[in-house]
C-alpha cells in the first residue's frame, strides 16, 4: 500500500500557471532529453491531484500558504556571473552561486581540472553525459510514490545542477550551491542531480537566502543516487528572509554498503514544507537523516520524512530536533516503512521537539509501516520546555541562569548540527539559535 | 560561628512538611556525616541547601559565612562556596563535558574567563587520579554513564571548583568496592583545613572509606542525635529502632 499517495485524476491538477504554456517556454530551445523529461514529469505533475486541507498530509499546513499562483519563474539570465568570493568560501573545494544576476561556478581547488569530478548546470550535462543523466534525472524517487511538488520542479526548473562523482573521488572540502533570490514575486525552481559511483566520498551544501521583506518562493527537487559503498551528505540550509516561501523534496536512493547523510535545516523564511526521503535497496546501505527546525515570529515549518526499506539488512537512522516559540508552528511527520521479507532492518526515528512558550505549538506524528519479521523499528517523540532538573544541575554548579538556558537549547541541537560536515555552517546555525533564542 | 549554620530549619514541598526545626554546625576542616532512615528529610535536606526550587523554606535559617543564603539563587550559592554532590546526577546530551566544564570554571573565575592551558591541565590530572577515560571529556555529560562514572563526574567537578562546604547527598548509593574506594580517594584528597563536609548516607559503608569526626542521625525532620566516631559504631550495631528507644526513654 502507497504511504503518501491521493488517487490519480483525469482531468489534469494544475497549480497557479503552472500550465502547457509555461512548460512549453522552459522546454524551448532545449536538448532533447531535457525537454523529454520536462514532458514525463509534467504529465505525472498534472495527474496527481491538487493538495488541499483535508489530505492528511496538508492538514497541519494548508498548501494555500504557498499562494502559487500570484508567483512568476525568476529569471536567470544564461550568461554567467562574475563569482563573488564570501570568506566562508574557503570551506569548499567548488562553489556556485545562482542568484537574478546568473550563475557563476568556481572550482577553488582545481577539483573539476582531470574529469574525475563534474559540476556543470543540467543543459551543458544533457549534451556531455546524455546517457548517463538519461538513467538518473527523474530516478531517485521511490518506487510507488507521487509527489507533486517534485514532478513540478522537473517539469518546471529554472536552474540545475549535475554532480557526478567517478569512482573513488574523496572530496575534502565539499560542493556548495548557493542561491539567493532578490526578485519579490519570482519563483527559484532548483533542481539538482547527484550521482555517486562506488567507493566515493564527498559532501555537498545547499544554501537559500533572500533579503527580509521580499516576498519570494521556492521549490526545490534533489535527488541522489548512490552505488556501492559510496558515502554522500547533502546539507540543506533553508535561511530565507522573513517572507521567503520554500517547498523541497529530497529523494535518496542508497545501495549496497553505500552511505547517505541528508541534513535538512530550517531556520528561516515564512512557510516552509521540507520532504526528504530516502530507499535504502541493497543490504548493508545506511541513511542517516538529521534536521533541525526553529520556528518563531509567526514562522510555520512543515518537515516529513520517508525512510524506505526495500531491501533485507537495510539501515537508517533519522534525528530531527525542533524548537517554537513566539507563536511559531512545526510540524513533523514521518514514516519508517520496511517491505515484506525485508529482514534483518534496523531503523529509528526520533523527533524531539523544545516547546518554549504557550503561544508555539509543535505536532508531531511518527509512524511505523512494518510488513516484514525479524526486524528492529522504533519511534519516538518527545516535546517539553527547558528541563528543570538539567537547568537546575548546571545552576547549582555556578552557571547563571541565562547562559545554563543557552547551553542547554544549543546542546539540544548540537546532537544534529554537531554531524554536519562544514563547520562554517555549524557557526552560522549555533548564530541563529542564539538570535532566535533571544540571548 | 560555624561557617555553615542551620538554623532551626523547616522545609516543604507542596503541602508536605518534610524539615521540621533542623540544626546543625559544620566548619570547615570538619567532616560530618548525617544519617537517617528513609524518608527522614536526608535528601531534601541537601536540596534545600542547594536552592532547589521545588523546596520551599517556611522556617528558620542557613547562613554561610555569616550571611544568610535563602534569597540566593542556586548558581549564586554555588559561587560562595557551596557544592552538592547528587545522588541522581541528570545527563545533559549534547552538552560535553569540557565545555560544561569550562562554563562553570569560567563562572569562578574573577575575570569571567579562566585561561584554557592550566584548565585543561588541571582537568586532565584530576581525571587521571580519578581513574577516568579522558575520551570523557568530549562526552555528552553523564550521558550513557554507568553509576560509577557519574560519581567520579561529580568527584571530578568537586575537586575542579574547590568549594569551602561539600555535601555528599548518598554518593555511596549504587556503587561498588572499587568504584566507591575511587571516590573515598577523591574526597579524601579535597579533605583538609579549607573545605567542611556533610556526608549524608543510610549505610555505614562509605564512612569507613571517608572517616567523619562527627555524626548526626535525621528523623522525621528533625537531628535527634549527635555524637563522635563512636556514635556510628552504635547505630551499626544496633540499628535505628536503638535511636527510637533512645529518644522514647528521654522523653
Amino acid at each position: 500500500m502507497p504511504t503518501l499517495n491521493l488517487p490519480l485524476t483525469d482531468t489534469p491538477s494544475l497549480l497557479g500557471g503552472f500550465d502547457e504554456t509555461l512548460l512549453e517556454s522552459a522546454r524551448k530551445g532545449e536538448h532533447a532529453l531535457l525537454q523529454a523529461k520536462r514532458t514525463a514529469a509534467y504529465d505525472s505533475y498534472a495527474q496527481i491531484p491538487n493538495p488541499d486541507r483535508f489530505h492528511e498530509e496538508y492538514r497541519r499546513m494548508d498548501p494555500d500558504l504557498f499562494k502559487i499562483a500570484t508567483f512568476s519563474p525568476l529569471e536567470i539570465p544564461e550568461t554567467a556571473a562574475a563569482y563573488q568570493a564570501v570568506p566562508e568560501d574557503s570551506n569548499y573545494d567548488v562553489v556556485i552561486s545562482v542568484s537574478s544576476e546568473g550563475i557563476a561556478i568556481e572550482d577553488c581547488n582545481g577539483v573539476l581540472t582531470d574529469g574525475s569530478l563534474v559540476v556543470m548546470p543540467l543543459d551543458q550535462a544533457a549534451r556531455e553525459h546524455t546517457t548517463l543523466l538519461e538513467q538518473s534525472l527523474g530516478a531517485a524517487m521511490v518506487p510507488g510514490e507521487q509527489r507533486k511538488f517534485l514532478d513540478l520542479n522537473g517539469a518546471f526548473w529554472n536552474v540545475g545542477f549535475f554532480i557526478y562523482a567517478k569512482k573513488g573521488v574523496d572530496l575534502k572540502g565539499g560542493i556548495l550551491i548557493r542561491y539567493h533570490n532578490d526578485q519579490a514575486g519570482t519563483v527559484l525552481l532548483p533542481r539538482l542531480v547527484v550521482v555517486a559511483e562506488s567507493l566515493t566520498r564527498f559532501a555537498i551544501a545547499e544554501q537559500f537566502t533572500s533579503p527580509d521583506d521580499v516576498k519570494t518562493l521556492c521549490i526545490s527537487g534533489r535527488e541522489l543516487l548512490l552505488d556501492a559503498a559510496a558515502d554522500v551528505k547533502l546539507v540543506s540550509l533553508q535561511d530565507w528572509g522573513n517572507e521567503g516561501l520554500h517547498i523541497g523534496e529530497d529523494w535518496a536512493r542508497v545501495k549496497r554498503d553505500a552511505k547517505v547523510n541528508l541534513f535538512s535545516m530550517t531556520v528561516g523564511g515564512k512557510v516552509s514544507k521540507m520532504t526528504v526521503g530516502c530507499d535504502v535497496c541493497e543490504p548493508n546501505a545506511n541513511a542517516y537523516l538529521g534536521g533541525m527546525f526553529f520556528a518563531d515570529r509567526d514562522q510555520h515549518f512543515d518537515q516529513k520524512t520517508l525512510q524506505y526499506h526495500s531491501s533485507a539488512d537495510t539501515y537508517s537512522n533519522m534525528l530531527y530536533k525542533g524548537a517554537v516559540k513566539d507563536n511559531g508552528y512545526s510540524v513533523y511527520q514521518g514514516i519508517i516503512r520496511a517491505l515484506k521479507n525485508c529482514v534483518g532492518v534496523d531503523s529509528y526515528q526520533t523527533n524531539n521537539n523544545l516547546v518554549l512558550d504557550s503561544t508555539a505549538r509543535a505536532d508531531s506524528l511518527p509512524g511505523l509501516i512494518i510488513d516484514a519479521d525479524e526486524l528492529a523499528c522504533s519511534h519516538g517523540a518527545t516535546f517539553g520546555n527547558i528541563d528543570q532538573e538539567q537547568l537546575y544541575y548546571l545552576r547549582s554548579r555556578g552557571i547563571p541562569e541565562g547562559e545554563a538556558r543557552r547551553m542547554l537549547v544549543m546542546g539540544f541541537f548540537d546532537e544534529v548540527i554537531e554531524r554536519i560536515p562544514f563547520e562554517n555552517m555549524q557557526d552560522h546555525l549555533h548564530a541563529v539559535i542564539e538570535r532566535k533564542f533571544g540571548v | 560561628m560555624a561557617y555553615l549554620e542551620i538554623k532551626n530549619l523547616h522545609a516543604r514541598t507542596g503541602d508536605i512538611k518534610i524539615l521540621k526545626g533542623v540544626n546543625l554546625e559544620i566548619n570547615k576542616g570538619e567532616v560530618h556525616a548525617l544519617m537517617g532512615p528513609n524518608g527522614s528529610g536526608k535528601s531534601t535536606l541537601s536540596s534545600v541547601i542547594m536552592g532547589h526550587p521545588d523546596y520551599e523554606v517556611t522556617e528558620g535559617d542557613i547562613l554561610l559565612n555569616g550571611e544568610s543564603i535563602l534569597e540566593m539563587d542556586p548558581d549564586e550559592r554555588a559561587l560562595a562556596g557551596l557544592f552538592l554532590c547528587f545522588q541522581y546526577p541528570v545527563a545533559i546530551p549534547g552538552v560535553s563535558i569540557s565545555n560544561f566544564m569550562k562554563k562553570a570554571v569560567d563562572a569562578r573565575h574573577p575575570e569571567g574567563k579562566a585561561p584554557a592551558g592550566p584548565f585543561l591541565k588541571e582537568m586532565r590530572e584530576n581525571m587521571d587520579y580519578l581513574d577516568m577515560d579522558k575520551a570523557f571529556a568530549n562526552r555528552g555529560l553523564n550521558e550513557g554513564f554507568s553509576g560509577g562514572e557519574k560519581k567520579r563526574m561529580e568527584i571530578l567537578q568537586m575537586m575542579m571548583f574547590k568549594p569551602s562546604i561539600a555535601i555528599m547527598d548518598e554518593t555511596d548509593s549504587g556503587l561498588d568496592i572499587d568504584a566507591l574506594q575511587v571516590v573515598a580517594k577523591g574526597v579524601n584528597k579535597m579533605r583538609g583545613p579549607e573545605l567542611g563536609l556533610l556526608v549524608i548516607t543510610h549505610y555505614e559503608r562509605i564512612l569507613t572509606y571517608i572517616a567523619p569526626q562527627f555524626l548526626h542521625i535525621l528523623m522525621e525532620g528533625k537531628v535527634v542525635m549527635s555524637g563522635g566516631p563512636e556514635l556510628v559504631k552504635k547505630l551499626e550495631e544496633n540499628g535505628y529502632d536503638w535511636v527510637r528507644d533512645q529518644l522514647a526513654a528521654t522523653v
